[in-house]
């Protein structure tokens, strides 16, 4: 007994270490600079302006994908924008596609899915996210459209009346060298991860402390599993420094920038830096590898400091400073809670019982990966974590897209919260397309990655689509014969 | 007397700025009587898309984020000028 729980706290600490020194730095730290860039340098209303109902819906629906992925970047902050906009007169189409597409396709699920499970199934997210968000829309603004058009006598000058409020354009090549960093960091291509010059560091002990951890730190490699190298530690001291001297510094930013400010930006820099060098302990010490990476990473990170300094007002650097921190103090301890729990957790499923529920892209694997989606609450990102484990456990990645489709989008929490703003029935129906529209989103992925053509799932999507265009088309004539009863004379 | 509304549903945000504004209207020994709005309804109610906001004698001079107590000083001082 004493034996089971050891190995279960060794599996948790083990995910937890792991996961902290391997996965995170080089694409959780600058996504989370790079939300903190969005929610404070880029005005809300630039983009939201055309949500409103007289923007043709050409415009407005490719406007909600974008105000979703740019703007609400922790699910907390979505279920208040939609409020927002949907009460201030956006219509319920427009509305419905930012809810949908922002909590699974904002650019810190994207690129932490991207980082830990795989380009692919982040690609996939992206994309099934933005046809069946504008498809989601359109239906919900066909279905109601009686009741979208009483809607309409609210007020349209929130939408209309707004003055386009300019962005800095120095703000926003800031955030396009921080997503440059990102790239540099996470893009597995041979110019970037093969090494340029190699430094021998010789440290005696080096070889021993690596010895020890692997002892503390445990790990069968043929499960996926990955131990706690030097390299690793060093990244989670690093880790922890900046988050000291943030607290020093950024916590109370808005009564002046002090020294932890400067230490904390320097030390946040640097672990970037160490995040992307290669280092190794052999025999001699450490070897340090100089990566393409670390030569992106430093460029980057010299052309942010610059425009930091010359380019950005105080109140800018302030605000995204504030921001980005606030999202690290909002999710990070999350992250690392559900990171532990899912490692012990993994001890105590056996893979048998995955395989046999959603080891192959069947309808009944990926109802079971919605299902869970649904009834689980998970915190923002910690979907991603979860995802990896079931994928270790033998899960197909059909039923684990369709997971990963369902889980942000609906929890029950979620479901009660929206029904207080649009009412049940609509709610309902939203819940039940979104159900569908993940099943479906597994299963043509599921089908792909089992090597079926193009042509054929084209084939199978297009015959369900033009079923779909149908019974919508006989609805709306239905409904469209209802509003000829007399209407009042204006 | 200056009428302060902090507009916010009671984030963490919106915390910080009703602590930056009382300590900008203590410092400046203005009275000032303060006034939370948490229903979303109220909230929505003022032209703003995202809180926290803050309100001085009815009219919205910041939303969205958080401002300096220099800023604070400078709009309370308006308020006084205007009132």
């Amino acid at each position: 007994m004493t034996s089971y729980i050891t190995d279960m706290l060794q599996g948790g600490l083990g995910n937890l270490f792991a996961y902290l020194a391997a996965h995170v730095l080089l694409c959780l730290l600058p996504a989370f600079y790079i939300a903190g860039a969005m929610t404070a340098l880029i005005p809300k209303e630039t983009v939201t302006r055309f949500l409103g109902r007289n923007t043709p819906r050409i415009v407005s629906y490719p406007a909600a994908t974008l105000a979703g992925s740019l703007l609400a970047v922790c699910s907390c902050t979505i279920v208040p924008l939609f409020a927002g906009i949907y009460k201030k007169g956006a219509g319920i189409g427009p509305a419905i596609t930012f809810l949908f597409f922002a909590p699974a396709a904002n650019i810190l699920a994207l690129v932490y899915t991207g980082g830990v499970i795989g380009a692919d199934l982040a690609f996939a997210r992206f994309f099934l996210s933005l046809a069946f968000g504008i498809g989601i829309g359109l239906i919900m603004a066909l279905l109601f459209r009686s009741e979208d058009a009483a809607h309409d006598k609210a007020t349209d000058a929130m939408f209309a009346g707004q003055s386009a409020v300019g962005m800095n354009p120095a703000a926003l090549i800031f955030l396009l060298v921080w997503v440059a960093l990102l790239l540099a960091g996470t893009l597995k291509v041979g110019f970037l991860t093969g090494s340029y010059h190699q430094l021998s560091l010789p440290i005696a002990g080096a070889a021993e402390f690596q010895g020890l951890l692997d002892r503390l730190v445990p790990y069968d490699a043929s499960k996926g599993e990955e131990g706690l190298s030097v390299h690793g530690v060093t990244l989670i001291l690093l880790l922890a420094a900046v988050g000291l001297t943030s607290w020093q510094g950024i916590e109370r930013i808005h009564e002046g920038f002090n020294r932890w400010t400067w230490i904390a930006m320097g030390l946040t820099g640097l672990t970037l830096l160490v995040a992307a060098l290669n280092i190794q302990t052999d025999a001699m010490g450490l070897s340090l590898g100089f990566t393409g990476k670390f030569f992106g990473v430093l460029a980057t990170l010299l052309a942010l400091w610059w425009l930091a300094r010359k380019r950005l007002t105080e109140d800018e650097l302030r605000d995204w400073l504030w921001e980005s921190w606030h999202f690290v103090k909002q999710i990070f301890p999350l992250l690392v809670v559900g990171v532990f729990l899912v490692g012990v957790i993994r001890v105590l499923i056996r893979p048998e019982w995955i395989e046999n529920l959603a080891g192959s892209n069947t309808l009944l694997g990926n109802l079971a990966g919605v299902t869970f989606g649904v009834f689980m609450y998970f915190p923002t990102l910690v979907e991603v974590p979860i995802a990896k484990m079931f994928l270790g456990l033998g899960m197909h990645r059909g039923p684990l897209l369709a997971y990963l489709m369902a889980d942000p989008e609906l929890s029950l929490q979620s479901i009660l919260i929206l029904s207080a703003i649009m009412g049940k029935l609509k709610t309902w129906t939203y819940v039940g397309w979104v159900a569908l529209f993940s099943t479906l989103a597994g299963l043509v992925y599921g089908a792909w990655i089992d090597g079926a053509s193009l042509g054929l799932i084209a084939l199978f999507l297009g015959a369900f689509l033009a079923t779909l265009a149908l019974v919508l088309w006989l609805v709306s004539r239905h409904t469209a014969h209802e509003p000829s009863l007399p209407k009042p004379a204006l | 007397m200056l009428t302060i509304k902090i507009l916010g549903p009671g984030c963490a945000n919106c915390k910080r700025l009703e602590e930056i504004a009382r300590k900008a209207a203590a410092d400046m020994g203005v009275e000032a009587e303060f006034i939370k709005v948490t229903a979303s309804n109220d909230i929505l109610a003022y032209n703003i898309l995202s809180t926290p906001g803050l309100v001085i004698n009815g009219k919205v001079v910041s939303s969205g984020r958080i401002p300096t107590p220099a800023s604070v000083t400078t709009w309370l001082a308006d308020a006084l000028n205007t009132a």
